[in-house]
């Protein structure tokens, strides 16, 4: 117990205490909560989002014409409101000149995308990859030759505030790729060589690729005003993003929230990272098809597919395989649901098929495993953001900065 | 919050055959209800009833808790229950627009007032997140059997309905569609509508309800959130109607 005479503490305190915040700090706040509003909101009417941000109407002017005169925001009066009075000017986000360029980078996928303020997608490329051992230089070549065709097609008064890029693997704070079990990745500067190769003066934010679709689906997703979700995603292994009270589990270094690697089956199946019956290894890709006995012909998501539809038409092994995965998967979400106690689940990527092709299997191992009371309010859905939510992800990772600091970044990328 | 369908002891017979014996039910909203049951355990009456095509012999009907007559499809439909048969009961030579209007289109003075019910249908779809229909002009026949069904489900919700009632939406449909429509029903409820979903599947059942009511024989065997019980009990409810605690006294389904 600590008394209150303690006197190291009292003479700790006058250091400690700090002064409230500068007037400059608090406009910095509320220039960046108002363009969160519209940029996730879509287009406000001032007088709505006087109520939402609980400032006076003065206020709210004030801090619009500033990022208005910055290029972040225009005003325009609405269409028929139909409602007596004068109209409130509305608030909308300059998608099409303000962007980012957003990486996702998957075991069979690769994306690259132009995403404007505002969340819109304005330009996008897709190609497939191959598996096979990473290559930094190609990877990194043929995302940055996707970014510069988009930036050759862009008009001269578009500016880009910043850049982001998902992948499936463990990522460190500064960006650096540490492991990627099924991407043949280890100890790779990926966010360092992108932004070298786009040579665009900008620097590359990097996050995993179930972190960020986390954070995806709690801002513009089906977790919109949730403060505990956990995303899964499924892609050759399991990868998870889980939210916590607000803020996204990063762990020390950034590695937090690899619930892919969650020991399910001890001595089970053995698993890319060099131990056995990890959640990845039970539930991905490689288990479901050799389960069915289709290991080696098809793979990615098509192979898993097939398998779904095979047991739809009635394929006794294919229906086997699922309930086993479905088995493991209902084993590992009630793991999760007993520690984290999360108000939703959503499964994306290839877990979206294996959920709702093996739901009776996952549901009942939560029924039996999970603690009573923290499911019995628990919410499993499918994403809503669907293929794109690591995309989406690696977009808001991109932009916020902006969010931070909008004066700032903006002055950063202009000089 | 009280459920927004709520029936009890319900009896219906035809002549000498009783179908439903001292039925409870209830619906809430927000919630998926899944109502589950072998062949002629009583799904397809009760669901008649609700929709008020059958009148009920005994027992009480309850809306938003207070007590109703639904005597005619028209009744319940005005107190915003929606009913999408298997068949769908679209029109090949419509559009998606006349479709979900049929029968109750919108007029301005004496012609039909077009705008409104485009911008309406749009309005519901884009609610619903359909992005699969490319024009709300297309007729139902250029439909995918995926698409029908949306359509049916929209035309279902447009109406401010506050009660869904769908008979096994992906009886016919392949695995992709099946995993759309199953997503689109639970929108529906995650938006506050309640929904009663009748199927088969039990994979389906588990995906998306919160609520599981299994009938056997015409009795209502257990009404029971989805969080709390397992596949094989739902299993044994449907073909026993009873599993260890739950389900009815004794297996014959008499009470005891």
């Amino acid at each position: 117990m600590i008394s209150d005479s303690d006197p190291s503490l009292e003479r700790q305190a006058p250091t400690a205490m700090r002064a409230g915040p500068s007037q400059e700090e608090i406009r910095r706040h509320n220039l960046g909560a108002l363009l969160r509003h519209v940029h996730l909101g879509g287009p406000t009417s001032r007088a709505e989002l006087t109520t939402r941000m609980g400032l006076n109407r003065s206020t709210i002017m004030a801090l619009t014409a500033d990022l208005t005169a910055a290029g972040l925001v225009r005003e325009e009066l609405p269409r028929d409101t139909g409602r007596a009075g004068r109209p409130s000017l509305v608030v909308r986000p300059e998608s099409a000149k303000v962007y980012v360029f957003a990486f996702d980078v998957g075991v069979d996928r690769v994306a690259a995308a132009r995403v404007g303020l505002g969340g819109t997608i304005l330009d996008r490329r897709d190609a497939v990859r191959h598996r096979g051992p990473f290559e930094l230089d190609e990877v990194v070549g043929g995302l940055a030759s996707f970014a510069r065709q988009m930036h050759r097609k862009t008009r001269s008064d578009t500016v880009c505030v910043g850049a982001g890029a998902a992948f499936a693997g463990g990522v460190r704070n500064d960006g650096v790729i540490r492991f990627g079990p099924n991407m043949g990745a280890y100890d790779v500067p990926f966010g360092e060589e992108l932004a070298r190769k786009l040579g665009l003066g900008l620097t590359v934010a990097v996050g995993n690729d179930a972190n960020l679709a986390a954070m995806a689906e709690q801002s513009r997703g089906l977790g919109v005003g949730s403060r505990d979700l956990i995303y899964l995603h499924g892609d050759v292994g399991i990868g998870g993003g889980v939210i916590a009270g607000g803020h996204l589990l990063g762990g020390h270094e950034g590695y937090g929230g690899e619930v892919g690697h969650m020991v399910v089956n001890p001595g089970g199946r053995a698993c890319g990272c060099g131990s056995h019956g990890c959640l990845e290894a039970e539930v991905g890709e490689r288990a479901l098809l050799e389960l069915a006995g289709r290991f080696g012909q098809q793979v990615g998501r098509d192979a898993v597919r097939a398998v779904v539809d095979a047991a739809d038409r009635g394929d006794i092994v294919a229906q086997e395989a699922l309930s086993r995965v479905g088995d493991w998967l209902g084993l590992g979400v009630a793991n999760l649901v007993n520690v984290f106690n999360p108000e939703i689940v959503v499964f994306g990527g290839m877990l979206r098929e294996v959920y709702l092709g093996a739901a009776a299997q996952v549901r009942s191992r939560i029924a039996t495993e999970a603690l009573a009371a923290s499911r019995e309010r628990l919410r499993l859905r499918t994403s809503a953001l669907g293929d794109d939510a690591t995309l989406v992800g690696a977009a808001e990772l991109a932009f916020s900065h902006v969010l931070a600091d909008p004066l700032e970044a903006l002055a950063r990328v202009s000089s | 919050m009280p459920p927004v369908l709520e029936l009890r002891g319900i009896d219906k017979s035809f002549g000498p055959v009783q179908v439903l014996h001292d039925v409870a039910f209830s619906a809430h909203s927000g919630e998926v209800t899944a109502l589950v049951g072998d062949n002629g355990a009583g799904k397809s009456t009760l669901v008649k009833c609700v929709g008020g095509i059958y009148p009920i012999d005994a027992g009480d009907y309850l809306f938003e808790g207070r007590p109703v007559q639904v005597n005619d499809p028209r009744a319940a439909a005005e107190l915003g229950i929606e009913i999408v048969y298997q068949d769908l009961a679209l029109c090949d030579n419509l559009d998606i627009v006349q479709n979900m209007f049929l029968g109750r289109e919108r007029k301005s003075g004496l012609v039909l007032d077009e705008p409104t019910m485009e911008e309406m249908a749009e309005r519901t779809l884009a609610g619903l997140s359909v992005k699969t229909v490319k024009s709300i002009r297309q007729l139902v026949s250029s439909l995918s059997g995926g698409q029908r069904q949306t359509v049916a489900i929209a035309k279902a919700v447009l109406w401010n309905s506050k009660i869904v009632v769908l008979d096994e939406p992906t009886a016919a449909l392949g695995v992709a569609q099946t995993a759309q429509v199953l997503e689109l029903v639970r929108r529906l409820a995650d938006n506050g509508l309640a929904v009663v979903l009748i199927s088969h599947n039990m994979n389906d059942v588990f995906a998306i309800s919160d609520r599981i009511a299994a009938l056997y024989l015409g009795r209502m065997a257990a009404q029971v959130k989805t969080s709390d019980v397992t596949h094989a009990q739902v299993v044994e409810l449907i073909t026993s109607g009873r599993s260890g605690e739950l389900g009815l006294n004794n297996g014959s389904g008499v009470a005891s």
